[in-house]
């Protein structure tokens, strides 16, 4: 049994559930009622214009300042494990812009009025015994502390602090969960083969998790973070295979046919949808994560490929060359009730779901390159992202704002991330090739 | 009378002579062989049958002997090597196995690549200690994914193609690599089309 040192439940998640939740005092809660009932007042009137945008407009005009923590530890044991990253998400978080520091001005009301930036984010690390203490307010230019908040973890949690808070702050104002605790599976061939990595929503903290020396590609995760299938050709065959975070070596997912590709866990049930084969007619199939209960959802000649879970698991998403390209199609989760979603392009893949199961990004060749387009899965009106290079295999952030998939712009295959309206593209990966992005589907 | 008889005896006596006169100087050429003969030209022209080629001489270098030797086939079975990849690069090099190439996003067989498995099935029915894996290949024009599945449709192309020119269907085996493993990193449509192709290879005994 190959063991995946990098996602034992030692390694990070039994760290992390020693971080500790102080709950708000009443006042502060109170605080914070008030102040999401003000935003949501002030967003009400607006939205009966265009809900999407001004949503957005008004959360980005929440200008907060965030001065280094108050702490005993020298700069470097904060800054890069800590401080770089909170303010990376923050400033990608969509909710907040960060003002500039004036100097000289200690953490309070005053330096929120100095900064004209509606809050300030007061930040305290002390150590307690073998424990990092990490505390943090939100204060206002008139002095209110509608958020406060302490975490407590040994030292090697805090980066995992800093997303935690990012991710508090921002449900704090939109009531959403942020993402940036969230996970990017893909393949990549650094060590020579491909093998399946993991990294951080920023592209940091890269690690491989798988060990085959062989080649592992499609990674794609279950719904609830803890399992991700992927396949494994070795020995002239290929195959599905599932790793679990929390231990249990690999196991083998025994279909009884051949291909084994692009698996994609339900997001309700224990089913696992994948590309099978018998005598050369590639088909989705759906099998149980226990190797029982397989069953082919669609029986046409053509090839059928790609198949994507809607969110509420309801519909399956895939590829199908019965028309004479590959085009998208939707359909029930029992293969029933079939329709086309994709008519533009004469080579379109890799469709996946936004988290609210209103559109589908998929691959799609525009003028002989392949682009992002994303499509309304109602209207069927598409849109494209185009970009330089071949841009393939988009995959949704949890919380529908961002898009991470693979572009071989620089020669090479490697993962980017941009948000749903193409701007703020940032590279993720750099080393070797990479490719086949999948975002974890839970923000946690 | 004894005068006739005497000139038919006279006679007799001389013809013996004469004959003598004529065999005693070929018996004398016989005995010693003349020096300026070369051997080489005695052996020429002992062989006088070669010279007449073309049809007849399968005829007279296959003769129904005692000196009989392996039939063709049974010679390159024996000289093939046991480690398999040398045998693959041996099989592909003297092309008793030979890939079959394909359109962009097809999986029908052209004639050059029916030509080639052809020839690769008669050597796979003549050769039945050996399994045959069948790899479907790609270009990198298409998406990943989907050229996964096409692989697969191309290589049970090329098995179907084989088994229906009688080789065991239980002796081939496929998969697919999709565009993971092109034979030529180009990115060209010379580079496309070597690396669209069931790639047949040889998994053992």
């Amino acid at each position: 049994m190959i063991r995946h040192p990098l996602i034992r439940p030692s390694a990070t998640f039994s760290r992390g559930r020693r971080l500790s939740y102080s709950a708000p005092s009443p006042w502060v809660r109170g605080c914070v009622v008030t102040l999401i009932l003000f935003l949501a007042n002030s967003l009400h009137a607006q939205t009966q214009i265009h809900p999407e945008i001004n949503r957005q407009q008004a959360a980005a005009i929440v200008r907060i300042a965030v001065p280094r923590p108050e702490t005993i530890l020298p700069l470097e044991a904060i800054e890069s494990p800590f401080f770089a990253p909170l303010t990376r998400d923050l400033a990608a978080s969509g909710v907040f812009a960060i003002a500039p520091i004036p100097p000289n001005i200690p953490a309070n009301a005053d330096l929120a009025k100095a900064a004209n930036a509606e809050f300030v984010l007061a930040l305290k690390i002390t150590q307690d015994g073998a424990d990092t203490i990490l505390e943090a307010r939100l204060i206002t230019a008139t002095g209110l502390t509608p958020f406060g908040r302490r975490y407590r973890g040994v030292p090697a949690v805090l980066t995992r602090m800093a997303h935690m808070l990012a991710n508090d702050l921002v449900r704090e104002m939109n009531g959403q969960p942020g993402i940036f605790l969230s996970q990017i599976g893909f393949a990549s061939n650094r060590t020579g083969h491909f093998e399946i990595w993991l990294m951080d929503w920023d592209g940091t903290n890269q690690r491989q998790i798988t060990t085959h020396n062989a080649l592992a590609i499609l990674p794609s995760w279950s719904a609830d973070n803890d399992r991700m299938a992927y396949t494994l050709f070795s020995g002239g065959r290929s195959e599905m295979y599932i790793i679990n975070r929390r231990g249990g070596g690999r196991i083998h997912v025994q279909t009884g046919v051949g291909l084994n590709t692009s698996a994609t866990f339900s997001p309700i049930s224990n089913d696992i949808a994948f590309v099978g084969s018998v005598a050369g007619n590639p088909d989705i199939y759906v099998i149980r994560d226990d190797s029982t209960n397989l069953r082919r959802l669609t029986s046409s000649y053509s090839i059928e490929s790609t198949p994507e879970w809607s969110p509420n698991g309801r519909q399956i998403s895939f590829t199908s060359g019965r028309s004479g390209t590959p085009q998208i199609y939707v359909m029930d989760a029992e293969g029933t009730n079939v329709q086309r979603l994709s008519f533009e392009g004469e080579w379109n893949d890799d469709a996946t779901w936004s988290p609210d199961g209103e559109q589908i990004g998929y691959t799609s060749r525009v003028s002989g390159r392949f682009q992002i387009r994303i499509a309304n899965v109602i209207t069927r009106q598409s849109r494209i992202i185009a970009g330089e290079g071949s841009n393939e295999q988009p995959t949704w952030s949890p919380d529908g704002r961002w898009i991470a998939f693979q572009s071989n712009r620089s020669g090479a295959w490697q993962i980017y991330r941009m948000r749903i309206d193409g701007t703020d593209l940032t590279q993720l990966t750099f080393d070797g090739e990479n490719k086949e992005p999948d975002w974890s589907k839970k923000a946690e | 009378m004894i005068n006739s008889m005497n000139r038919v005896v006279k006679g007799f006596l001389i013809g013996l002579v004469l004959i003598a006169m004529a065999i005693v100087p070929a018996c004398k050429s016989k005995k010693s062989p003349a020096p300026n003969v070369a051997p080489t030209e005695t052996t020429a022209t002992v062989p006088n049958v070669p010279t007449v080629t073309t049809t007849t001489e399968t005829r007279v270098t296959n003769p129904p002997d005692f000196v009989q030797t392996q039939p063709a086939p049974q010679i390159t079975t024996e000289t093939l090597p046991n480690d398999i990849e040398e045998l693959n690069r041996v099989a592909e090099q003297r092309g008793y196995l030979q890939d079959a190439f394909y359109a962009f996003d097809e999986s029908t067989l052209t004639s050059d690549s029916q030509a080639a498995l052809t020839a690769s099935a008669n050597w796979l029915r003549r050769n039945t200690q050996y399994n045959l894996l069948v790899e479907g290949h790609c270009d990198e024009r298409g998406t990943e994914q989907y050229n996964l599945a096409l692989g697969d449709r191309r290589a049970n192309s090329a098995k179907e193609y084989m088994v229906a020119l009688g080789v065991d269907t239980n002796r081939i085996r496929t998969v697919s690599y999709g565009e993971e493993r092109p034979f030529d990193p180009g990115h060209d449509e010379a580079a496309w089309a070597k690396n669209r192709r069931a790639h047949l290879v040889i998994v053992g005994k």
